[in-house]
């Protein structure tokens, strides 16, 4: 049936086909005003609608990814609204290459993150490593040996219009789930844990170096020879072509 | 890249260069690396004489720490930590910036301790703390030893020469 006809051409068509008892009204009227779904059809519906990212990047990926938050790309019409808080986010796209260093702060916000959640894999450094993946002391390779990763977008960056096509991707992805059959998607225990008896310790490093105001570590004579060069204002320069 | 040691750069020569003669005459004791490919003056100083060196540099006017940084020679070579001084002025009056570059050799088995120049020049902080976290030259004095890029438990030096990657899980490669 041509989609583009309106109700009530539609209604006219019926109408005029029909037998001489005329259009069934109740099934009409049903199919205009009721709209049958199934609830994890609806629950879908409103989750993938509202997939809210966390702003999460570490280089050049995000630069990409943050393109569209403008207006030029704006994928708030996807219903993505970024959030700075993991405890708000639905979708992670880890954008960036993960170093070691910060491997742990990613799985934190990983699972600070409320379930159901997602994660995009967003260009080559996530997925392998990309070009640290040689000799790089450091690089993660592939983070889905830190987090599981639901869909992988490669690229160096991707464009803007690759994001998109995953975020879509990822929408029929969460379209096609059950309520049911979440709990066989569960996480798992993961990270093997157990108890230490180490004792939590704070650096006597705290940075409050960087405040001081006296220069104590300087021996005398070199001092008073710094300020006396500094009160003379001119500084002895010395030329090369002597 | 720096040379090797062998190499005609790294190598003493006999005349001096203006640097170091008046260095010398403030009673500074220095080695005359020559020039670089554009005629920057290096000296070489031994650990203890480098504060006070870089503090008779700043008063000659080298007033600037451009870079500070490190490099290993080679398996079983020395390690090298390197100051670079510019002359910075008013740019009004300034005709040609000047530079020296200072360079300290630590040999492979030694302690492999150099003073820190943070009481001297702020900047040489976190780069001290690199060249810390990269080759292991202790800096002593320094108000924050602490790695900068690896981890605070890392171990082991990754940019020297014979550094072997450990392996593992997160650094194999994604197959």
């Amino acid at each position: 049936m041509n989609n583009s006809l309106s109700p009530k051409a539609i209604r006219e068509i019926r109408e005029g086909t029909c037998n001489p008892l005329g259009a069934p009204q109740v099934t009409t009227d049903l199919s205009e005003n009721i709209i049958l779904t199934s609830l994890d059809d609806l629950h879908n519906w409103a989750r993938l609608s509202s997939l809210w990212p966390l702003l999460y990047g570490t280089a050049c990926c995000f630069i990409e990814f943050a393109a569209l938050i403008g207006s030029r790309f704006d994928f708030d019409r996807f219903g993505l609204v970024p959030r700075s808080s993991p405890r708000q986010a639905d979708l992670l796209i880890v954008a960036g290459t993960v170093t070691m260093k910060m491997a742990p702060a990613l799985v934190r916000l990983y699972e600070q993150m409320p379930e159901p959640k997602y994660v995009i894999a967003m260009g080559a450094c996530t997925i392998t490593g990309g070009m640290f993946s040689s000799d790089s002391t450091t690089a993660v390779r592939g983070v889905d040996k830190l987090i599981p990763v639901d869909l992988y977008l490669p690229g160096c960056p991707p464009r803007p219009e690759a994001i998109f096509d995953a975020v879509i991707k990822l929408r029929k992805k969460v379209s096609n789930e059950s309520v049911f059959e979440r709990s066989k998607a569960e996480q798992t225990h993961r990270y093997f844990t157990i108890e230490h008896k180490m004792n939590l310790v704070f650096s006597e490093n705290n940075g409050e170096y960087l405040n001081k105001k006296s220069e104590k570590a300087l021996d005398a004579s070199s001092n008073q020879e710094f300020s006396e060069s500094l009160k003379e204002e001119e500084t002895v320069f010395i030329d090369s072509e002597e | 890249m720096e040379k090797e040691n062998n190499s005609p750069k790294e190598q003493l020569v006999d005349q001096r260069g203006l640097i170091s003669k008046k260095l010398i005459n403030e009673n500074i004791d220095n080695d005359s690396l020559g020039t670089d490919h554009i005629g920057v003056e290096i000296l070489a100083v031994e650990p203890d004489n480098l504060c006070k060196t870089i503090s008779k540099l700043k008063t000659f006017g080298f007033n600037y720490l451009q870079c500070q940084g490190g490099y290993d020679e080679g398996p079983g070579k020395r390690l090298v930590s390197f100051y670079h001084l510019i002359s910075l002025g008013d740019i009004s009056t300034i005709e040609k910036v000047m530079e020296v570059r200072v360079k300290v050799f630590l040999s492979r088995d030694s302690d492999l301790s150099i003073p820190s120049l943070y009481s001297i020049f702020k900047g040489s902080d976190w780069q001290e703390r690199e060249t810390y976290d990269m080759f292991g030259i202790n800096f002593i004095d320094h108000p924050c030893p602490k790695r900068l890029l690896m981890p605070e438990d890392w171990r082991g030096w990754p940019l020297r020469k014979d550094y072997i990657q450990p392996d593992f899980y997160e650094l194999q490669d994604a197959y």
